[in-house]
């Protein structure tokens, strides 16, 4: 069965698009994410779901229910806000119960309930409270609480971590995957802009730019093949290093200081960037790598260390090596590009079955 | 050279003796300010000849005999309670309107908005006096010309306008997630303004009810014009006014009436003026 599935989903405000077309099938029990820049209508399509946006046209089903004229109530689904949303002048406890009460749900049920979801989160001892007396990540938790009540077949998460300072963030994301595994068989949508949290809580990752789907897929496929340059520069930190290649006939092709490079398969003859990230560079001596470079800046981050190199063409390109090594800034390096290489067209697509001669 | 500017800086009095002299001033403008309702009480106090002997404000043979005769002979007990009873029911019916039509002012686009809203700010410009006679007439077709729920409901039109402004102005700055958050709890339009936002505007809440107590409790003109035929329905401004006969000012009974008059809404304020205050504040600063 389906959790949640957009076909041909279309959104206008007046005459201007902003989401144009999108098809994404959600499996029951998965954890989607939506990630993108700001303005790329991830939080459009997720209140689209939600029923708090009118969908232009195309149908959103939830299970196999077309919802597109449903009360945003009635869809079984239940939303966190980004800003918690939490009723300022009730306790916890009636935050949380508020929806039930107020659908004539017996009180003995909605209490049963409230301090079922509470025991889940672990906010017992805070019922009581009024939202003003709990810190950001305790609100995020009442507000999760809110949605656990009503449940919903479809949680829809609204950039939740962006209200909290850095650490937090870390360790609530870390609840939301547990919750995920918790509460078995419940879909998840969450959207952020972060991609961090895209790709350590989604099962499956939903990219997007300027309202249209740029590639849909597990993580570690968006990380390992991204379809596009977008992508490819939005999943993974650091970014991919991305150089555009030297013109050339057929295979033949330089690095934009000359330095030798043939490629085959798509990328021959066609104007092409090549993609490759931080880890699949090697540092080696000057003259033994593809082409040279000098070492800019050094951030060292404990386990590894990031090494910004600036290459001939001026581009500062980023390697990943071992912590400890201890590279001196000002030092000329050789970069070996041993690893997984990417390539894209003059468009920006990937293009498959290329080699490289280039070491 | 550092010692002389230093010196230069220094204020010619200390900060304490400013606040002393800023004290005394206020002070000086409270007593001209506060004199004449200290005059009034202190008048309720004399028989009618101990008023006019300039004795100073202090009685020298206090009496209660005015407030005696007031509250009896001239009915200002029954005038007490009419009205209590208008002003009490106008509260509840303008803060319940005023907040609806605020809410829906504030919160909602619909066509004919911005018309709504200039008629309404129209009317804030058209003095009392010239709407008397129709709204007398009106009642009068209602068949209420003659009780006090007509006052009651002529009354809550006075400061109607500026309350529904003053919540739809609150209501504009609330996040749109309160309203979205009820609407996936499955909380219609109704209950989310019952149970979410009205609670929420507890300061203009509080500013409209001590707002509209004063001007009911206050208003001269409209009660009169609709108790002249009927003075078993006059209301306390009313009936503080009929002290005044063509040849004889009951000076006594007219302070002794008006004190009692001013007592409610005095202890009224004392208790509300933090949140009054709150509200308005709010309301400027949106």
């Amino acid at each position: 069965m389906t959790g949640v599935s957009l076909k041909n989903v279309k959104k206008t405000y007046g005459a201007t698009p902003v989401i144009h077309g999108v098809d994404i099938e959600i499996d029951k029990g998965e954890f989607v994410v939506f990630v993108g820049p700001s303005g790329c209508g991830k939080s459009t399509l997720l209140r689209m779901i939600a029923g708090l946006e009118e969908i232009s046209s195309g149908d959103v089903f939830i299970g196999d229910r077309r919802v597109n004229d449903v009360d945003p109530s009635n869809r079984g689904v239940a939303m966190v806000f980004q800003t918690y949303a939490l009723y300022p002048h009730m306790t916890v406890d009636q935050n949380m119960g508020f929806g039930l009460r107020m659908n004539g749900m017996p009180k003995a049920e909605v209490a049963q309930r409230v301090m079922q979801a509470a025991k889940i989160l672990q906010i017992e001892e805070l019922l009581d409270r009024k939202p003003r007396q709990l810190s950001g990540g305790q609100r995020q938790r009442v507000a999760i609480g809110r949605a656990i009540v009503r449940n919903p077949q479809v949680f829809l998460f609204d950039e939740p971590l962006s209200n909290l300072d850095a650490e937090l963030r870390v360790a609530t994301r870390l609840e939301i995957a547990k919750l995920h595994q918790q509460l078995a068989g419940s879909t998840m949508i969450y959207v952020t802009h972060d991609q961090v949290e895209a790709m350590t809580l989604a099962n499956k990752i939903v990219v997007l730019r300027k309202g249209r789907v740029e590639q849909i897929g597990p993580p570690m496929e968006l990380y390992d093949n991204p379809a596009n340059m977008f992508v490819a520069g939005f999943i993974g930190s650091p970014r991919m290093n991305l150089i555009t290649t030297g013109k050339g006939d057929g295979a033949g092709r330089a690095f934009p200081d000359g330095s030798a490079l043939t490629l085959g398969g798509e990328a021959a003859g066609r104007a092409a960037t090549l993609g490759v990230r931080a880890d699949q560079i090697t540092l080696v001596a000057p003259g033994a790598g593809a082409f040279d470079g000098r070492v800019s800046v050094v951030e060292r981050l404990g386990d590894s260390e990031f090494v910004y190199v600036e290459t001939g063409w001026g581009q500062e390109l980023v390697v990943r090596v071992e912590g400890g090594t201890n590279t001196p800034v000002g030092h000329a390096v050789g970069l070996s590009l041993t690893g997984r290489t990417h390539f894209f067209d003059a468009e920006g697509q990937a293009l498959s079955g290329v080699a490289v001669s280039a070491v | 050279m550092a010692h002389e500017s230093q010196a230069l800086r220094q204020p010619l009095t200390s900060p304490r003796l400013r606040r002393w002299i800023v004290s005394v001033v206020l002070a000086a403008i409270c007593c001209v300010w506060i004199y004449p309702l200290l005059w009034m009480v202190s008048a309720s106090f004399k028989s009618n000849a101990m008023i006019f002997a300039n004795e100073g404000l202090i009685p020298s043979q206090p009496t209660v005999e005015n407030y005696v005769k007031a509250w009896d002979q001239a009915n200002i007990g029954a005038y007490f309670f009419n009205t209590l009873f208008v002003t009490v029911g106008s509260v509840i019916i303008v803060t319940i309107a005023s907040a609806m039509m605020g809410y829906v002012l504030g919160r909602r686009r619909f066509p004919g908005r911005a018309l709504i809203f200039g008629l309404i700010i129209f009317t804030l410009f058209v003095p009392q006096g010239y709407t008397i006679i129709p709204v007398f007439d009106l009642l009068t077709r209602l068949g209420i010309g003659q009780s006090l729920w007509g006052v009651m409901l002529a009354t809550s039109g006075g400061s109607f306008v500026i309350f529904v402004l003053l919540f739809a102005g609150y209501f504009s700055q609330m996040p749109n997630e309160l309203e979205e958050a009820a609407k996936m709890d499955g909380v219609g339009f109704v209950k989310t303004f019952w149970y979410v936002m009205l609670p929420l505007s507890k300061p203009i809440v509080v500013t409209v009810v001590v707002m509209q107590t004063l001007y009911a409790w206050n208003d001269f003109l409209l009660p009169l014009v609709i108790t002249l035929a009927n003075p078993a329905i006059r209301t306390l401004s009313v009936g503080v006014y009929a002290f005044r006969g063509e040849n004889f000012v009951d000076w006594g009974g007219m302070t002794a009436a008006s004190t009692i008059t001013i007592v409610p809404v005095v202890i009224l304020f004392l208790f509300l003026q933090r949140y009054f205050i709150d509200g308005l504040a709010g309301a400027v600063k949106g």
